[in-house]
């Protein structure tokens, strides 16, 4: 769904060849997600099989301009009204490891928690010596990809503090 | 406190973290010779700071240990410029001398033009640039910050971050205790307390080096 709201939203701006969607898609993503060009060109049939966009100019698919339809625009703006909810949540495997090992006997949860706690800030550093580099005018899509990255891996290290306290109260008591 | 060996070298830019209670505070307190433990000793540049005569101590602390806190402590009755200056002056620095390095460390933390403003008059995110000021300003070395961010919104924190990464890029030391991952990440390494212990391997995090 993601890849096929974002041609269009590519395409509303201007009509474009396959090959210049997926680089442009890969700039405004700030190549966190790279798309091969079959991809691109499969999601532009089934967008022309919906009437969502039309190739002009040539049959042959790799020199073929694509444009938005008004069917096109439709779809897009009610992709731009509909909030993005995670649902259901994305499967995350860091929570399920940690439940499993709750549950488990034997598994030393401080190690596992601390291990992780430094290769996520790790990580963290890392997003945060690119934010250093990344200039706020010519870069502002990577600068906010960056500024979602270091959220998430904050919001991981959170989780990881509290698990820690809580599993320091059951001890407790 | 168990016993902790920190090493930091000149120019870096250390993050202390740890639950609530795990001994940050303390630690920075001992590092800069802000307080004495009741065992054991802080060895700096490997001379034990309780050999030291209480004198030859307080001179070396005023000399080179600054300090900035969340609230930012400064007085309300004496603009940035004269803030700065203030640790200086005390220091019985010639008040030429010791408002052209306040100007000059103003400069540094961006508030060359706010120099006149009381603390009254300037934001969260300003008060603490000027409390910045004054902790590097003269031969100060070592910088310790303890929650420096913790009353500011992300956006000004996170300025307030790169600011300590610039100065320790042109040489001071600093060692920031926050509980805010973000910001321990424009350090160049990371210590975790728990229970007064260095918990992990702070050098396999120290290893990943910087932003
Ligand atoms: N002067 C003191 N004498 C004895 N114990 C103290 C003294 N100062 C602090 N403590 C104790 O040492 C422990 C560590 O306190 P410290 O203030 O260093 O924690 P912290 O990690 O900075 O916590 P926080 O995140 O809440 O600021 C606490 O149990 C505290 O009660
Ligand atoms: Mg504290």
């Amino acid at each position: 769904m993601t890849v096929r709201n974002s041609l269009l939203a590519i395409l509303s701006g201007q009509s474009a060849h396959g090959y210049a969607l997926k680089s442009t898609f890969e700039d405004s993503t700030a190549g966190t997600w790279t798309l091969n060009i079959g991809q691109v060109y499969t999601t532009l049939d089934r967008l022309e099989r919906d009437g969502l966009v039309e190739g002009v100019s040539s049959d042959d698919p790799k020199r073929r301009t694509w444009q938005i339809t008004e069917a096109g625009r439709k779809e897009l703006s009610g992709w731009y009204e509909a909030p993005v909810l995670d649902d259901p949540p994305a499967r995350d495997e860091l929570a399920i490891k940690v439940l499993l090992a709750v549950a488990a006997d034997g598994v030393d949860l401080t190690d596992l928690i601390q291990r992780q706690r430094e290769a996520t800030m790790e990580k963290l550093q890392g997003y945060t010596r690119h934010k250093r580099r990344a200039d706020p005018d010519e870069q502002l899509p990577w600068l906010l990809m960056l500024d979602a990255l270091v959220l998430k891996a904050e919001a991981q290290l959170k989780w990881l503090d509290l698990c820690e306290e809580r599993l320091r109260d059951r001890r407790a008591r | 406190m168990g016993p902790v060996t920190m090493t930091l070298r000149r120019g870096e830019l250390a993050a202390v973290m740890g639950p609530s209670g795990s001994g940050k505070s303390t630690l920075l307190s001992l590092a800069g010779a802000l307080d004495q433990p009741t065992e054991g000793q802080v060895l700096v540049g490997g001379i034990d700071l309780a050999s030291l005569r209480p004198a030859v101590l307080a001179d070396l602390r005023r000399r080179t240990v600054g300090s900035v806190f969340q609230d930012f402590n400064l007085l309300p009755g004496l603009n940035a410029r004269e803030n700065v200056s203030l640790p200086l002056e005390l220091d019985r620095v010639p008040l030429h001398e010791a408002r052209a390095a306040a100007e000059a460390a103003l400069g540094r933390v961006g508030l060359g033009d706010l120099a006149h403003r009381f603390p009254d008059d300037l934001s969260g995110g300003e008060r603490q640039r000027i409390a910045i000021a004054r902790a590097f300003v003269g031969t100060k070395s070592l910088l310790l910050a303890d929650e420096p961010t913790g009353a500011l919104d992300s956006v000004t924190g996170e300025r307030i971050m790169r600011l300590l990464r610039e100065l320790c890029d042109a040489g001071l030391s600093a060692i920031v205790a926050t509980h805010n991952a973000s910001h321990a990440a424009w350090c160049d390494r990371v210590l975790y307390l728990k229970d007064g212990q260095l918990a992990g391997s702070p050098d396999s995090v120290s290893a990943a080096g910087g932003a």
